[in-house]
């Protein structure tokens, strides 16, 4: 089992939570002041390349030229741990941060890259960070911490039937180092427990994609659509009031076209989609607007708000 | 009589491990055809995408298979490479052939939907949603478009800092990336 840092940390951007769910950034600083988690942002880092890389548009060289730069933004702050809010972050800085230290053909060819730049100094050294032990979603660093944050609890959300979706891009990519398992993915699952409330655990299609697929959803909508509505039918059969993500490209995914998906398939689909730092804020106390940031979901959040005690939150 | 191989039957597949995108010991050349890829896969549930199929004709050489349109059903969700019995990864498999097929310059109507993730990450150092699809994700999604009006707004009530990063990153960046091309690469990817 890995260890899991409480310091020296970069709280790593993304270009979805930026720009779609910005409530899933303020949630989890929310959370990491409240149990003293040590973090800083950079806005000298770039984005991950992620969309990009896996339309096909940046080759692997680019991509891992400017996660080199990212890494040496994160050694220079002392913030030697990278935290992802994203899964396509995940994934993108362990495959480069991989090849840094095992490709010495393209380390070379990288730092040769910086020489030749005037920046000499982003140089990466074979082994100064570890895919395994520097670069973490917020999901594990929540995890090694749920029974503190678990004291914070204010909101009682166990009425909700609740279910987790976890990310492709956290459990099936790098899936050896992912904990609380692959292939019934659960630590979506046991955060949510350790917060007393319950899940529906195993559903026929958890492991599921959320129907993404990078360039489907945009060029081929229809195939796109479909995964994504089964998985919804599902859901909904069960009745659920709260899907949990941990992706902001899911979130987008399911949040942003339930509605649409509601009117192709004719179903009313009313399920709300949070992101497990949303949620966990929410359950502490956090101001729906002022860090939650409900204003920027598709699916309004509201009438759930509504079914809690107006002094919690 | 001479008996002369004229070809290795494995020199596509030893090509396609040797590519940065494959993992360090993909286990592509001990697939056994079990179609457990398949079994599992959205593409295959959906579509004509077959990645059993897809492992099959590169072991075989078959390099034709880049021309496949089937091949770009693929969701990049790595399903197939979480289960694979022996360690292989169609989903590596599919990403390298597409890479192949775009050096060769022969799918450009396939990628220049996308070249706006490279513009606009040297333009702002984020790599954007190409802006050609925002219409019809306004139409598919209500107030889409109301609502990135009024992003920085909320940033801001979220105590939130800046989306862009600064101008001296946006300009380091691109030196960088000049440097590998992928500033021509984008270029050819937009020329068809």
């Amino acid at each position: 089992m890995k260890s899991i840092p409480d310091k020296n940390i970069l709280l790593f951007k993304s270009c979805l939570v930026s720009t779609e769910y910005p409530g899933i950034e303020s949630s989890t600083k929310h959370i990491f002041d409240k149990i003293a988690v040590e973090y800083l942002i950079d806005h000298d880092q770039s984005c991950c390349t992620g969309l990009g890389y896996y339309s096909d548009v940046f080759d692997q060289v680019s991509t891992t030229l400017i996660a080199a730069r990212n890494f040496h933004i994160a050694k220079k702050n002392d913030a030697k741990n990278l935290v992802v809010m994203c899964a396509t972050c995940y994934a993108i800085n362990k495959k480069s941060l991989k090849l840094l230290n095992s490709n010495d053909f393209l380390r070379e060819k990288i730092n040769k890259v910086f020489e030749d730049s005037s920046m000499k100094d982003m140089r990466y050294e074979k082994g100064s960070l570890d895919s395994l032990n520097n670069i973490f979603h917020v999901v594990e660093i929540l995890f090694n911490k749920k029974d503190e944050i678990a004291k914070y609890l204010t909101v009682d959300l166990s009425k909700f039937r609740i279910a987790t979706h976890h990310a492709c891009h956290y459990c099936k990519v790098q899936y050896e180092d992912t904990i609380e398992g692959f292939r019934n993915p659960r630590i979506l699952d046991e955060l949510v427990e350790a917060m007393g409330f319950k899940t529906i655990d195993w559903y026929n299609t958890k492991r599921s994609t959320c129907g993404a697929g990078f360039r489907q959803r945009f060029v081929n909508k229809g195939l796109s659509m479909k995964v994504t509505g089964d998985k919804l039918l599902e859901l909904n059969d069960e009745s659920v009031d709260i899907l949990v993500h941990m992706c902001p490209n899911c979130q987008m995914q399911f949040d942003r076209y339930q509605p649409y998906l509601s009117k192709k398939l004719e179903v009313d689909f009313k399920m709300v989609h949070l992101n497990v730092t949303q949620l966990i804020a929410l359950a502490i106390g956090g101001n729906p607007y002022k860090i939650v940031g409900i204003q920027t979901h598709t699916v309004p959040v509201d009438p759930l708000i509504e079914k809690i005690p107006r002094n919690k939150i | 009589m001479n008996i002369q191989i004229e070809n290795n039957p494995l020199r596509f597949a030893e090509e396609l491990l040797s590519n940065l995108k494959a993992s360090e010991d993909m286990g592509l050349l001990r697939c056994v055809q079990c179609g457990m890829c398949t079994s599992v896969c959205p593409g295959a549930k959906n579509s004509d995408y077959n990645p059993r199929d897809m492992v099959e004709k590169v072991l075989e050489g078959e390099e034709s298979i880049i021309n496949s349109e089937k091949i770009w059903n693929c969701f990049y969700c790595y399903t197939c490479h979480s289960v694979c019995p022996v360690g292989n990864s169609p989903c590596e498999v599919n990403q390298i052939l597409r890479q192949i097929a775009i050096d060769k310059g022969i799918v450009n109507d396939k990628i220049s939907p996308f070249a706006g993730y490279g513009d606009s990450f040297l333009d702002i150092g984020i790599g954007a949603m190409p802006k050609r699809f925002f219409m019809e994700l306004n139409e598919d999604i209500e107030g889409w478009l109301d609502f990135k009006s009024e992003l920085e707004e909320i940033r801001d009530e979220l105590d939130l800092g800046p989306i862009t990063i600064p101008k001296e990153s946006i300009e380091e960046i691109n030196v960088l990336l000049k440097k590998v091309d992928f500033d021509k690469r984008i270029k050819k990817m937009k020329s068809y």
